[in-house]
């Protein structure tokens, strides 16, 4: 690529590590104070919810998941484009993302943190939620491993300890860097402990190499199953609606295509901001947007498919919760969602705008805002009337629940804000491994 | 104390620089290599004559230990331990232990990946390398590759190794020193570690078994605890007269019991036992008998229980001819209304027990007044 000749390992290097060494510009506090103020809003709103139990919400028979599993599923996806990134393209030796993995692996870290609060504050007791986990225990019980619930448990949380483990495995010889460029003191010394004393050495990377493909093949496999467990929540259940074979692919490529919009969204600013428009280029942009593009037509496949599966069925039961999404009360949601997921992102057909700007961060909050509504379709539609006409009953979310909805935006743009500044927000390493020299090795 | 060189290093400017000087120095033969890049340079590895990485068999073995774990535990927990039925299904399917085998899996297999290559093939945290006290180690984490020469054998020549460097082109070439050995630990440093651990170990019990106690107490963690609800014999704001506990209302019936209609024992006399002499009924009688009346009149109803001595009354022996020839259900009558230090067993046996032991207490007597037509 043409901008990257520019670059030297060591204007990299000054570029990318340098902005940890500097004051933070006034943008950057008021953007933090920003998000900062709406996570400690969430975090009061879920003291508020343990204090007072669930009830703060508007959750109610038979619409027992609500805001909160929506939220949970919404940012487990957002997670998925990071792993995708770091580990699918790296095996298909996919070189562009190189310069995005490092913020799309952070990305996906906070974003199973958000995730992870939601199944805990749902708890109503989230002291006791070791009980999830099989512990020996006087009461001789166990966790009930035939349910998708537990599955639940095990898929999310190692999915959070092995993005956690490889986000760091990248960043060990740049933290490396940055311990050599600090002056000595305490910076130095938590950098010292944090690379491990990492120095390069030859025979230290032949098994570095071998380890971090060994753990793209794993996260690999990982990130198709934890987004099928999820949607394993829903369709192992009997619910109309829910009960679907199509759950686990489509829930996958709905994770990646909100997560690539998040992706988008964030470097878009970041690059913008970081003054790293020659790194993170329009070209990089531009294959995630085919890449949302691509998972567009997978959603609306998905949903065709669904549709069809529903009507084939002569289920009337079926028929009926289908007919809800579009045309019941809460119908709106059901247009929004394919608006915003189908015929939105069509228009990175055209490579102008593609690499336009200012669309694709319309289109990528577009697909955000349409991701959420169709989380909302599924649970909330699907539950509000079950089989028993009698315990039909509307939903209708608190102000609890809408605080909450914002804490976890504040939590993840916290978590953002303080990673642009504190670590590299490119992996520096694995970028000059990839710079064109005028020496060229074979 | 005197600083002993552990190797020389050499700064190249470039991978292609490095992999002819390791060709170079390598034909040689008088030292150990070992490079130092900011990035992995491809051909490194086989230019310094490096052995394969082991980690992949490291990590299919621990990860089919994973699996094999994963496997084992669930199927232990919930088709052995604690079967529980799911949707009818057969107690040790396996399908529905694949989602978190295969997790669990991944875990065991990535964490080997991960934490195996840094901390057993790469012997890290290490910070008392001799390279991460050079001068060089910044350009090498930077845009420089390094080349230590160490002695394959025999006492050093740094003067030569430095000479060889810069012969195959090394740019810049530095001496790395053995690092100092660690100073000895000094018996008082010794005593305030051990002391503020065995703090530390106080605070920590202390702290957990104090949360533990109290947390729960707390709210919101005792809202549980707190919630309305009706204690058996404690007073309830909820009913008019007070009282948690209400009697029956009036003109209704427990399920399984029946209005009994007899005041004396002469009209109980004549009720019939409407259970059959039955094994089943006999059973439940042993079992009723055992339960609550042996304690009192003995296990063969005879009134010398092992207990008497201990409380004084004289509990009735139930094999006297009084007892041979009392009807049914007079013995029923007793039971519901108790006699003298009895009490009555109206609520605590069921109708059918207090007949079913009639029927038990003619076999214990009948066992203890055997007849000779009896053993034939």
């Amino acid at each position: 690529m043409a901008p990257e000749a520019t670059l030297s390992p060591a204007s990299l290097d000054e570029r990318v590590l340098s902005a940890a060494e500097r004051k933070p510009p006034a943008a950057w506090w008021l953007a933090l104070a920003a998000a900062a103020s709406c996570m400690s809003l969430g975090f009061a709103l879920m003291a508020y919810t343990l204090y007072m139990g669930i009830g703060a919400w508007g959750n109610n028979r038979p619409v027992v998941w609500a805001f909160d599993i929506i939220n949970f599923v919404f940012w487990i996806g957002i997670g998925h484009a990071g792993t995708l990134i770091s580990a699918i393209l790296l095996l298909f030796r996919a070189r562009w993302r190189n310069a995005i993995s490092r913020t799309a692996e952070a990305m996906t870290l906070f974003a199973v943190v958000c995730a992870g609060l939601f199944p805990l504050i749902h708890l109503g007791r989230p002291w006791i939620n070791f009980w999830l986990f099989p512990y020996p225990n006087q009461r001789g019980l166990w966790p009930n491993f035939r349910s998708p619930l537990i599955w639940d448990v095990f898929a999310v949380s190692t999915y959070f300890s092995v993005s956690l483990l490889f986000w760091y495995l990248g960043l060990v010889p740049d933290i490396a860097s940055m311990r050599e460029r600090a002056r000595p003191g305490l910076r130095k010394l938590v950098l010292t402990v944090l690379s491990l004393g990492w120095r390069g050495e030859a025979s230290h990377w032949r098994h570095y190499e071998k380890a971090y493909l060994l753990l793209a093949g794993l996260a690999t496999g990982l990130v198709l199953s934890v987004h099928s467990v999820v949607s394993f929540d829903f369709a192992v259940s009997l619910v109309p609606g829910w009960h679907m074979t199509i759950f686990p692919p489509y829930f996958v490529a709905g994770a990646i295509f909100s997560g690539f919009a998040m992706v988008v969204l964030v470097l878009s600013v970041v690059r913008r901001t970081m003054r790293l428009e020659d790194i993170i280029t329009p070209h990089h942009l531009e294959m995630m947007n085919k890449v949302i593009l691509a998972t567009s037509c997978l959603m609306a496949y998905s949903y065709l498919v669904e549709g069809f599966t529903a009507w084939y069925s002569m289920n009337p039961y079926l028929h009926h919760i289908f007919k809800q999404y579009l045309w019941g009360t809460y119908g709106w949601t059901g247009w929004t969602a394919i608006f915003c997921n189908c015929l939105i992102p069509q228009l990175f057909w055209s490579s102008r705008l593609r690499r336009s700007a200012p669309v694709m961060l319309f289109v990528a909050v577009a697909v955000l805002i349409g991701m959420w509504f169709e989380r909302f379709v599924i649970i909330v539609i699907s539950l509000h009337q079950d089989f028993l006409p009698s315990s039909w009953h509307l939903y209708e979310p608190t102000l609890v629940d809408y605080g909450i909805l914002l804490g976890s935006f504040g939590l993840f743009f916290t978590l953002v804000l303080l990673f642009a500044r504190l670590l590299p927000v490119i992996a520096t390493t694995e970028m000059k491994a990839h710079l064109p020299r005028e020496d060229a090795h074979a | 104390m005197l600083k002993r060189p552990a190797a020389v290093l050499g700064l190249f400017e470039s991978p292609r620089a490095l992999l002819s000087a390791i060709e170079l120095l390598r034909a040689r033969g008088r030292w150990s290599l070992e490079a130092y890049t900011p990035y992995p340079v491809p051909g490194a590895e086989a230019a310094l004559g490096l052995k394969r990485s082991p980690l992949a068999a490291m990590v299919l073995i621990m990860g089919s230990l994973g699996a094999l774990t994963a496997y084992l535990f669930q199927w232990w927990m919930n088709s052995v331990d604690y079967p529980i039925v799911v949707g009818g299904k057969p107690v040790d399917a396996w399908q529905a232990y694949v989602p978190v085998l295969f997790e669990v899996t991944v875990l065991f297999a990535a964490f080997t990946a991960g934490l195996g290559m840094l901390l057993l093939l790469n012997r890290l945290p290490d910070f008392r390398h001799p390279l991460l006290s050079s001068k060089s180690a910044a350009a090498l984490t930077r845009d420089k590759f390094g080349l230590a020469l160490e002695p394959a054998e025999g006492p050093f020549d740094a003067g030569a190794a430095e000479a060889a460097l810069r012969e195959v082109g090394a740019e810049a070439v530095e001496v790395l020193n053995q690092p100092a050995p660690p100073a000895p630990v000094k018996p008082r440093t010794l005593l305030l570690l051990a002391a503020g651990g065995a703090l530390a170990c106080l605070a920590a019990g202390l702290g957990t078994y104090w949360t533990l106690k109290l947390f729960p107490a707390l709210p919101p963690m005792s809202h549980m605890l707190e919630h309305p609800k009706l204690v058996p014999q404690k007073p309830s704001a909820f009913f008019k007269d007070g009282r948690g506990m209400q009697a029956g209302v009036p003109g209704t019936m427990a399920r399984g019991r029946l209005p009994y209609p007899c005041k004396t024992e002469a009209c109980a006399s004549r009720l019939a036992n409407p259970l059959p002499r039955a094994a089943e009924v006999l059973r439940k009688g042993r079992k009723a008998f055992d339960t609550s009346c042996a304690v009192c009149h003995g296990a063969l109803a005879n009134g010398r229980p092992l207990l008497s001595e201990a409380y004084g009354a004289k509990p009735a022996d139930l094999q006297s001819s009084r007892f041979l020839s009392m009807e049914d259900g007079r013995i029923y009558h007793t039971l519901m209304t108790g006699k003298s230090a009895m009490p009555s067993f109206a609520s605590s046996l069921t109708d059918d027990e207090r007949w079913s032991l009639a029927h038990y207490l003619r076999a214990l007597q009948r066992a203890q007044h055997a007849e000779d037509e009896d053993l034939r």
